[in-house]
């Protein structure tokens, strides 16, 4: 493999040019450069490659030589031409002349010009190229923005253009000041967009691609990828599970696919296949593309199925030195808290329980007063607190016209709003590139990147959870006895940990290391043709430390730590070919072959009863050892890629392409596989007869289809295996043993998924507003699914592919410069996203499948899996029993069900009088169907201010939060929410639906009694900043101020603390609020400085 | 130039890396090899072990065998509280959904399929010699017997499981019934009282000695309800009869230094007992915070009911038995003014080290010297219908460490055979077996018939029904065969 690599990188090495004697014998008048080129090739047999855009600049040419060389012959026709050219191999390579090397040829100037070129706000616009309109004469633009230029007499006409501005054409009219404002490009159909494996116009493409720019984003205080795509992309929908600093969070494209993979998009950065999202620094983000359909991600093949993020740093320019630094600070609380009891009220209910159930009341009448006069523990009090963080960011650029280079620090500090949690981040990144000869340029960017996160993700299960245990702790016990140590336990609620405890003596930290190189190596071996040879590393190192100490874990300390070591390898070599033919045909060619290998080893250690508790995880030999244990695993994934895109006259657009993968997960038979696609573009606006109106300035069809797959599972799936399981034999040791875990299953092949899309793209108003909409059908099939088998087979997991999933949906995303007037500017996204997933098979041998991760939450709050796929339903389906309300006096068939009035009644659905298995069904799903996301900015003069809207519609949440505060079971004996006072009290409150305290009544919390729905609308972000002028200070720095609030404030009817948090990172898991690290409510102020 | 590019076009196809996609993983226990050797074997049998002590989710080192047999008159549980999964077992309507039941069904199953996977394959081992294949195959075939009889005996006809192979006709296998399951009880018992040897490996291994006990209680219940084959007494008190005789030889004995001792595990009374380490591997769940009063920081799982508490005859068993005080506050309180108003379990308090916790290294005694002699003493007389000497011996040595006196002599076979059931009741409150006497018996609704007020009442009637438990209902929607 890496021998082909090499031997390909020689063979290109070895092109070289030839010699030429031939001469050339010609007159003519006033001829074009395309005619001319003609006689010299049948004269000589060199052959010229130009596009017809390049000629038509071109001035006409008067020729007469007799026998000249070939090289004088060239000379002359270059003559003050806007062009140049090469010669390699026979062929002439016609190239446009750079701005800057153009040497005023013309006889001298009659006058000249001198000015200043500026944007909108008035900032120096360097790099502009001044050029005389039909001459070669041009200069360009300093860092000031300066320019002099020497124009002839007359009636001459400056060209002014930049990239992203709109050219301008300014007569000169006899004056020698000439000052510009340009205008920034309003419409970016002809930027080029990153596309998988090379680069496309942007009104060419035929697929679904979003993009965002970094304008949009930068004036928000974001520190992670996540925020940047959060509600800014339709079809994106991004759900911050947990709220903590570097906690989880869900990113979906067009729903989840797959039940056992990983529904997460692939991240391409800078062409690093599968980069590492948490280690980008959105600080270096030049654009991002999102790759949402087939078309557009087959591609990539089997790891293109959840669509694809490729991600774009940004460059050095040829500007010189440009110097940029930010520093933010912030403050966070938490968003919401939950209702609760206070200590006297709990008191006395917790009192009324035990009268009920004829137990002893747990407090006298003297402690209930003095509990309501001294108040008691407010635990939420205890464990939240008001976080800080503080963020640096300082980059370089610059460079000349051969390189460039891009040079970037980042030092993040964030606490969480739980008490002793926080993640500190340090990333640099270094971007350089150079062109090495005319025809081979080179790049190199490293990335590293180091972060440490304590506590961030909490454990959501019950026991270890600080706000679970916050929720059910009695209000009646202190943080800490009279001695100063913690309360151990919680004598009258909660069975489990110290709230406040758990979090500063029960510690996770992840400390992670990443380093990511990816450089290479573009040949342009002919006109048009080009070679890219990339080759990449990703070496992340990550050590989890943790540590229990006695007082969570019934009085022995323990702690572990645990290296992991993953390296990635990719080769990556490309071949472009473009060409635009006579008659506004195009083609461009796109070959790839690629290969990846991922492997990654740990070694794990620890060790319980420290000698030393405060020693922690630094000190493993004082304590008894635990056994260690170390693993291997290995995957490497082979590609071959083809891809044709036809144009004609950029109004008729098709693209096919074909990717081949290897995987090494799966066995010969199923190894390879094949992921075709195809789309297609009209540009109507291209067309005779859209040509002349003012009102829409461009409208495009496209539709798509495509294949793309997923591995879905980890390596050695295909093979049955053995997992470990100790037992004792005495009361002092264990040995280890083994029982069979994974069952192999050697059928095992991709899952693969079929798109089919058709969108619309419009332009209103010369595109001051643009409006894009897409509708799109993606069937996944042979889904390969972890199945639990039942507890009588082991309850061991198979891997199958089994039963098919269907997403379908629709996208709006609507841009514009709502207003566009004077100094006053207001640009305006809008997207919907509008998706329903529906499982339409799970093969034939069973009615449904239920989660294998059954959560059992609190001892017996949820006894079955929460979760089921099956057919007809969406796959986070939740699965429960209907709950009707109390049972109220007289009815008669509550005695049938052993029930009392005031018991929860349950609807029995197959009338057998007992509230049992039979009875759960599908009672709401956990998948959003509906996302929603605003953003605005306005600008006047040198205020900007942003606001940005972001919603999820259509799902449902269990909240066990509440129910673990209103059910007093499972793990937490009484009830500790206010609402458990209003519930049904015999002849006092008997139309109450919250059951009475009683030994009959039977909860079941895994019940629509505590389901909700959790639609919420939320202003992720309002800031608003001052960017003070150059010009009104005396040096070249350049100052920007700003203040902004993240989650400032959320509508939604959902009554727990935060309707985005869940307590798991799966798909089909997403429906549950237990214990779950709520988003913070947070205060940012800053300053950029830049010079 | 042209030919260069075909070249490397031809090296861009040729490129397949076949030998980097083909997957070799190292350190993962794959495959038939596991078990070619002593050390793979031992490995897969001690697993086999290990799903017996999975505390909270499989085997018996969690509360969930006390919990299941509550139906007894010798349990019940806290009326209010967290406690819902366990009134159901005493109140007589238990969900399939209870949780409690799982560790038991899971860990037996596992079990099952840890030693059938052993006894399957354990010809492949290149290995040892044949006396230390059998060793380790007879214990195999000891767990197995042991799985199923505890799974017959709470949830009746259940699935018998022929493969450790997985195939996908196994999810629509069909329960056996409890006659079939016996008979293989029998024959694995058969294969492992060959092989076994009569010194045990380690303390929480079996002997024969162990392996014959098991035997005879097996025949004791065969020869009562369900399948009252009253043959089998007989056959129950020659086997009990068998380790009895040699009890020097197995290291049996009834341990007369202190009740309460037998139950920190590691003494001659020791027949069968899992052992766990503490410390976050195995550990045992229901000794310490379980069994105590919430006044003492406890969880208040299970205590006596009270009716039983009152019958039990006094002496330094009772005392032995019972916390009756408990110290809240540095104030020493009666059982009368704890939240339960209830007596708790001494038996599974914590002996050594600190007794307010859920994770401690003490044993799950599963069979004990004890239940061989009262094994004898009511298999014998129920078997000729009069007692002899020898039964009356058995008896009265478990007496004699009560504090009791000698038995009434000459009782007819029935009465004696009563008092043996009493004694059973006492000798082992709390330790799981009442209820399979009441069971086997067909008592169960006489002893639910009189509780005290002041403890949970059945929520209907008591028929036989309600002698086996629902087959766990995640499993029985998988297959509805169950």
């Amino acid at each position: 493999m890496k021998l082909t690599a090499l031997l390909i990188t020689i063979a290109f090495l070895q092109v070289h040019a030839g010699g030429h004697a031939q001469t050339v014998t010609l007159s003519r008048q006033q001829t074009s450069l395309e005619r001319i080129f003609k006689e010299i090739r049948k004269q000589t047999g060199y052959y010229f490659l130009y596009t017809d855009e390049q000629l038509s600049g071109a001035a006409k040419v008067t020729l007469d030589v007799k026998n000249a060389s070939l090289q004088e012959v060239l000379e002359l026709c270059f003559r003050n031409q806007p062009l140049t050219y090469t010669i390699d191999n026979r062929i002439v390579i016609v190239k446009r002349r750079p701005a800057a090397a153009i040497t005023p040829a013309t006889p001298p100037a009659d006058i000249t010009v001198t000015g200043r070129v500026t944007d909108e706000k008035g900032e120096p616009l360097p790099g502009v190229t001044i050029q005389v309109k039909g001459t070669s004469t041009g200069v360009v633009t300093d860092v000031d923005g300066r320019y002099t230029i020497s124009v002839p007499a007359g009636n001459a006409i400056l060209l002014i253009s930049s990239i992203g501005y709109n050219t301008r054409e300014v007569p000169v009219n006899g004056r020698t000041d000439i000052s510009v404002v340009l205008q920034a490009q309003a419409s970016g159909l002809n930027e080029l967009v990153v596309v998988g494996y090379g680069e496309q116009k942007k009104s060419t493409l035929t697929n679904a691609i979003s993009s965002v720019s970094s304008k949009e984003f930068r004036d928000q205080p974001v520190n992670r990828l996540d925020q940047v795509l959060q509600g800014r992309v339709a079809g994106v929908q991004v759900t911050n599970a947990a709220g903590s600093p570097g906690g989880s969070v869900r990113i979906r494209i067009r729903g989840a696919n797959s039940i056992n993979g990983d529904n997460g998009p692939l991240y391409v950065v800078d062409g690093f296949v599968g980069a590492e999202f948490f280690s980008i620094n959105p600080n270096d983000i030049a654009s991002i593309q999102v790759l949402k359909d087939a078309s557009a991600t087959a591609i990539y093949g089997s790891r293109g199925a959840n669509g694809v993020i490729i991600i774009t740093t940004r460059k050095g320019s040829k500007d010189g030195l440009k110097v940029n630094f930010t520093s933010r600070f912030s403050t966070s609380q938490v968003i919401n808290k939950l209702d609760l009891l206070n200590a006297g009220d709990f008191a006395e209910t917790a009192n009324a329980h035990a009268t009920a159930t004829g137990t002893a009341p747990p407090f006298t009448t003297e402690e209930v007063a003095d509990l309501r006069a001294k108040g008691g523990t407010d635990w939420q009090d205890e464990i939240f607190r008001q976080a800080m963080a503080q963020e640096y960011m300082l980059s370089l650029s610059g460079g000349n016209d051969k390189s460039g280079y891009f040079i970037s620090g980042n030092y993040l500090d964030q606490e969480g709003v739980i008490n002793n949690s926080f993640y500190k981040r340090y990333t640099l990144r270094s971007n350089i590139h150079s062109k090495l000869t005319d025809r081979i340029s080179t790049f190199l960017n490293i990335t590293g990147s180091y972060s440490k996160a304590q506590n961030v993700d909490i454990p959501a299960d019950g026991p270890h959870s600080p706000l679970a245990q916050a929720i059910t702790w009695s209000p009646t016990v202190p943080v800490r006895n009279a001695e100063g140590q913690y309360t151990t336990a919680d004598p009258v609620s909660s069975v489990f940990f110290n709230p406040v405890a758990l979090t500063t003596e029960q510690l996770t930290v992840t400390d992670r290391m990443l380093a990511n190189a990816i450089g290479g190596f573009r040949f342009e071996l002919l006109p048009g043709l080009s070679l890219n040879l990339q080759y990449g590393a990703n070496y992340l190192q990550y050590e989890n430390r943790s540590f229990a100490g006695k007082v969570v874990n019934s009085g022995t300390a323990t702690t572990s730590v645990r290296n992991n070591r993953e390296i990635r390898l990719q080769n990556t070599n490309t071949l472009n070919y473009h060409k635009a033919f006579n008659g506004g045909h195009t083609i461009d060619l796109t070959a790839v072959m690629e290969y990846q290998q991922s492997t990654y080893n740990f070694t794990q250690a620890g060790a319980s009863n420290l000698t030393y508790e405060h020693f922690k995880w630094d000190n493993l030999g004082l304590g008894t050892p635990g056994s260690p244990s170390s693993g291997y695993s290995k995957w490497a994934l082979f590609s071959l890629v083809g891809r044709a895109n036809y144009a004609y006259k950029d109004k008729y657009l098709v693209s096919a392409a074909l990717r081949r993968d290897g995987s090494s997960k799966f066995r010969e038979n199923n190894r390879f596989s094949y992921f075709p696609s195809v789309s297609a573009g009209w540009v109507l606006t291209e067309e005779p007869f859209l040509e002349h109106q003012q009102t829409l300035s461009y409208l495009k069809l496209r539709a798509s289809w495509g294949l793309t797959g997923s591995e879905g599972v980890g390596p050695y799936s295909t093979f049955s295996s053995y997992s470990r399981r100790i037992a004792s034999f005495t009361n002092s040791t264990f040995l280890n043993g083994i029982v069979l875990g994974n069952i192999g299953n050697p059928d095992l092949q991709w899952e693969t998924t079929e798109q089919k899309n058709a969108g619309i793209e419009i332009g209103l108003l010369r595109d001051r507003i643009s409006i894009t909409a897409d509708y799109f059908i993606k069937d996944t099939r042979d889904l390969l699914l972890n199945e639990k088998l039942p507890l009588y087979l082991g309850g061991n997991t198979i891997t199958r592919n089994v039963g098919a999933v269907q997403n379908k949906g629709w996208e709006l995303a609507i841009e514009g410069a709502v207003i566009n007037r004077g100094p006053l500017t207001w640009n305006t996204w809008l997207n919907f996203s509008f998706l329903r997933n529906e499982v339409t098979s799970i093969g034939s041998s069973s009615q449904r499948i239920f989660d294998p991760n059954n959560r059992r939450i609190g001892g017996g709050m949820s006894p079955q899996s929460e979760f089921v796929v099956m057919p007809g339903q969406p796959l986070g389906a939740i699965w429960g029993l209907t709950y009707l309300g109390t049972w109220k006096p007289g009815d008669a068939k509550a005695a049938e069900y052993g029930a009392a009035p005031g018991d929860a009644r349950y609807l029995d659905l197959n009338g057998d009088n007992v509230i049992d298995a039979d009875d759960y069904g599908v009672i709401g799903t956990g998948m959003p169907r509906t996302s929603v996301g605003w953003n605005n900015t306005v600008s006047y003069r040198s205020w900007t201010l942003n606001l940005f809207f972001q919603g999820l519609f259509g799902f449902d949440k269990l909240n066990y939060n509440k129910a673990a505060a209103m059910y007093h079971g499972g793990d937490a004996r009484e009830a500790t929410h206010v609402d458990i006072l209003d519930r049904y009290i015999p002849g006092v409150n008997e139309t109450s639906d919250i059951p009475a305290f009683s030994t009959t009544n039977r909860n079941f919390t895994q019940s629509t009694r505590f389901l909700e729905k959790a639609d919420f609308l939320r202003l992720k972000n309002v800031s608003l900043s001052y960017d003070i002028p150059g010009s009104k200070l005396k040096n070249a720095v350049g100052i920007k101020l700003f203040v902004s609030a993240t989650n400032l404030f959320t509508i939604t009817d959902y009554s727990g603390i935060d309707p985005e948090a869940n307590s798991s990172a799966g798909d089909i898991r997403q429906g549950i609020d237990f214990g779950s690290y709520p988003n913070a409510k947070t205060y940012t102020g800053g300053i950029t400085l830049s010079f | 130039m042209q030919k260069k590019i075909y070249l490397v076009v031809a090296m861009f196809l040729l490129g397949a890396c076949s030998r980097q996609l083909t997957e070799d993983p190292k350190g993962l226990v794959a495959g038939t090899a596991a078990l070619s050797n002593m050390a793979g074997l031992e490995a897969a049998l001690t697993g086999a072990y290990g799903s017996l002590m999975v505390p909270w989710e499989s085997g018996f080192t969690t509360v969930s065998q006390i919990a299941m047999t509550m139906g007894a008159d010798d349990l019940t549980t806290h009326p209010g509280s967290n406690k819902e999964e366990f009134r159901e077992f005493d109140r007589f309507n238990v969900s399939s959904l209870n949780s409690r039941m799982t560790p038991i069904w899971l860990g037996c199953y596992k079990t099952i399929q840890s030693t059938t996977n052993i006894i399957n394959n354990y010809d492949a081992v290149q290995d040892g010699t044949e006396e230390e294949v059998h060793e380790i195959v007879g214990e195999a075939y000891f767990l197995r017997a042991l799985c199923y009889y505890w799974l017959t005996r709470l949830w009746g006809a259940v699935p018998v499981i022929p493969t450790e192979e997985y195939s996908p006709d196994l999810l629509e296998l069909q329960k056996s019934e409890p006659a079939t399951v016996y008979r293989l009880i029998e024959e694995d018992l058969a294969m492992a009282e060959q092989w076994v040897s009569n010194e045990k490996r380690d303390p929480g291994r079996p002997n024969k000695g162990a392996v014959k006990a098991l035997l005879a209680d097996v025949y004791l219940t065969e020869a009562g309800w369900p399948l009252k084959d009253a043959s089998k007494y007989a056959l129950a008190a020659a086997k009990a009869k068998e380790v009895i005789d040699n009890k020097g030889a197995y290291g049996f004995d009834l341990y007369q230094d202190g009740f309460q001792q037998i139950f920190a595990g590691g003494t001659v009374e020791d027949v069968f007992t899992l052992f766990t380490r503490g410390q976050w591997s195995t550990y045992n769940s229901f000794y310490g915070l379980s069994t105590m009063p919430e006044n003492e920081g406890g969880w208040s799982d299970f205590f006596p009911e009270l009716r039983f508490f009152h019958d039990f005859p006094a002496g330094p068993r009772k005392d032995a038995t019972f916390s009756t005080e408990f110290v809240v506050d540095g104030d020493t309180i009666p059982w009368q003014q704890v939240s339960t108003k209830h007596p708790y379990y001494k038996k599974f308090r914590i002996q050594s080290g600190n007794p307010y916790t859920y994770m401690s290294n003490n044993p799950v005694i599963m069979i004990r010297y004890a239940h061989v002699l009262l094994i004898y003493a009511e298999a014998q007389a129920r078997a000729t219908g009069a007692p002899n000497a020898e039964a009356y011996t058995a008896i009265n040595a478990v007496r004699h460490r009560a504090g009791l006196d000698d038995l009434q002599p000459g009782l007819s076979g029935a009465a004696f055979a009563d008092s043996v059931v009493a004694e059973r009741s006492w000798e082992f409150a709390g330790e799981w077996n009442r209820w399979f006497d009441l069971v086997r018996l067909e008592q169960v609704a006489a002893a639910n018939a009189s509780k005290d007020p002041g403890d949970l009442q059945p929520a209907g009637a008591i028929t036989e029904e309600k002698y086996w438990m629902p087959i766990p209902g995640n499993d029985a929607l998988i297959n509805p065969n169950l």
